[in-house]
């Protein structure tokens, strides 16, 4: 269907010149944004976690991660709302909304990312093979939050502080997340708990990859396999059972 | 024999309506909306239409009387609670005037992503459509390289109505487009609407002006609260539209 890959093309060209549009430096953003969260961290942390080496890599490697993964929810749970006009008007496969605002992010995702290779190899990333498994990594990390922006975005329409809690609950998952600490200094009982939180299994695996230079560890990646694909089909689901009803409430 | 272009059977929709007017989860637990905050609000009822091809056929009713519900029914943005709808050609909506446009983008990446989203764009053929699309709607290519926001509720017209028009479409949904744009622009809309006609083209036009869907169509129906009231000549649809006033 080449059809469908021009509109993709077109609407993430779309949504990439409302993004930037009034922007001096656009596209430089998405470093920047990452680079000053980086700076903030050093400046609080770095006295208080010196036992871990290389701490700005550490905390680079799956920062830029995180704000693509609560960027991208973010604007996942307004699609639908955002293109209310085109949904109303069309009758165009309404997952093509979703799927165009995920590309845009993985876009200026990859943009930053590309910048940050050099970052980190500045600070000291290891340079090997093994770097390579960081690409099906964000392809199965994209599918992850694609599939959490989908229900976000699903339930929004219906409910609009599904949204506005995500905001809210943000600030809370990304300390909840071992991002800018490793789990070593989590007290044993609370340990389990933590490791319910699906994004630690992911920025494990970054970590090995990105910070330790090694392959990914086997049981990581299963757990983050079985997770995408729970979440995946948990969201066409609410997606299939609630796509007729938009219409009305939007 | 003439070929059905669509056909519905007795179709009915509703909306899922907030009952109590609750759109937050605050106003979910506070109302007590616990059982069922939605309703249905009912808008088309047992709807039987049959337009043939090439028919021209104008859609008359007051304000929220299901008339681009029905036209929305009729596309397959809004899936029918009951009863069938069968659409044998492609479709091309201008539904509202407008939607679809992006107001920061320029009109030249509007037309693209139009085309796009109606399925028309092609690589080697845009240039020409989109020189169709300027030569049409007299808007110069120094205006199409503007943004959308800075056009004049007239020019948005033109562009959209060029654009749909240029894609050439076999269904050619109107729902009240021609109410703003200059004097001279309408005439030229209704010319080439008529053109389309001629081309065998099926014609679906709404409207609260009688005379303009008398000008424009043959065959006309008048919605009432979500029924058809009537259904035969352009000229008796818009008697009995005007009926309805007094």
């Amino acid at each position: 269907m080449p059809s469908k890959i021009y509109l993709i093309y077109f609407l993430i060209y779309k949504n990439l010149q409302l993004k930037y549009k009034h922007s001096l430096i656009g596209f430089v953003w998405s470093f920047l944004h990452p680079l000053f969260y980086l700076l903030v961290f050093n400046f609080v942390f770095s006295k208080a976690f010196s036992n871990i080496p290389h701490y700005s890599l550490f905390i680079i490697s799956t920062l830029i991660f995180w704000i693509y993964f609560s960027g991208s929810c973010n604007q996942l749970s307004q699609t639908f709302i955002k293109n209310a006009h085109l949904i109303k008007s069309l009758n165009v496969r309404k997952l093509l909304y979703p799927v165009s605002e995920q590309g845009t992010e993985l876009v200026s995702f990859l943009a930053g990312f590309l910048l940050f290779i050099f970052l980190m190899f500045y600070l000291g990333m290891p340079v090997n093979w093994n770097l390579l498994y960081i690409l099906p990594i964000i392809v199965l990390f994209s599918i992850f939050t694609f599939s959490i922006g989908l229900i976000l975005g699903a339930l929004n329409v219906f409910f609009r502080d599904v949204g506005i809690l995500w905001n809210t609950l943000n600030p809370a998952l990304f300390y909840l997340s071992p991002i800018a600490y490793s789990l070593d200094i989590i007290p044993h009982q609370y340990l389990f708990y933590f490791k319910l939180n699906p994004l630690y299994h992911f920025f494990y695996i970054i970590r090995n990859v990105l910070y330790e230079g090694n392959a990914p560890s086997l049981i990581h990646c299963v757990y983050s396999l079985i997770i995408t694909a729970v979440c995946f089909t948990i969201a066409m689901l609410i997606y299939r059972r609630t796509r007729n009803g938009f219409i009305s409430s939007l | 024999m003439k070929q059905l272009a669509i056909e519905l059977n007795d179709v009915s929709v509703s909306y899922l309506h907030n009952k109590r007017g609750i759109y937050s989860v605050k106003d979910f637990l506070l109302k007590g909306g616990l059982f069922s905050p939605f309703e249905n609000k009912h808008v088309l009822h047992n709807i039987n239409l049959k337009v043939y091809k090439g028919e021209s056929l104008g859609v008359l009713g007051r304000n929220g009387e299901g008339k681009s519900t029905l036209l929305r029914t009729i596309v397959g943005i809004i899936i029918p609670d009951s009863g069938t709808c069968k659409v044998s050609i492609p479709i091309s909506p201008l539904l509202a005037l407008g939607a679809g446009l992006e107001l920061e983008l320029t009109g030249l990446e509007n037309i693209k992503i139009y085309m796009a989203l109606s399925g028309k764009y092609q690589k080697h053929t845009i240039k020409d459509l989109i020189a169709q699309v300027s030569d049409f709607s007299e808007l110069t290519m120094d205006q199409l390289k503007m943004p959308v926001k800075m056009y004049s509720s007239g020019m948005l017209a033109r562009l959209a109505f060029s654009t749909v028009m240029t894609t050439q479409p076999e269904l050619l949904m109107i729902d009240e487009v021609l109410a703003v744009g200059d004097k001279g622009f309408q005439e030229k809309c209704k010319k080439r609407i008529h053109e389309v006609k001629e081309a065998g083209a099926t014609v679906i036009f709404v409207s609260h002006n009688p005379e303009e869907v008398m000008e424009v169509c043959e065959r006309g129906i008048c919605l009432k609260e979500g029924t058809i009231i009537c259904d035969g000549s352009s000229e008796e649809a818009g008697k009995e539209y005007t009926k309805l006033f007094m």
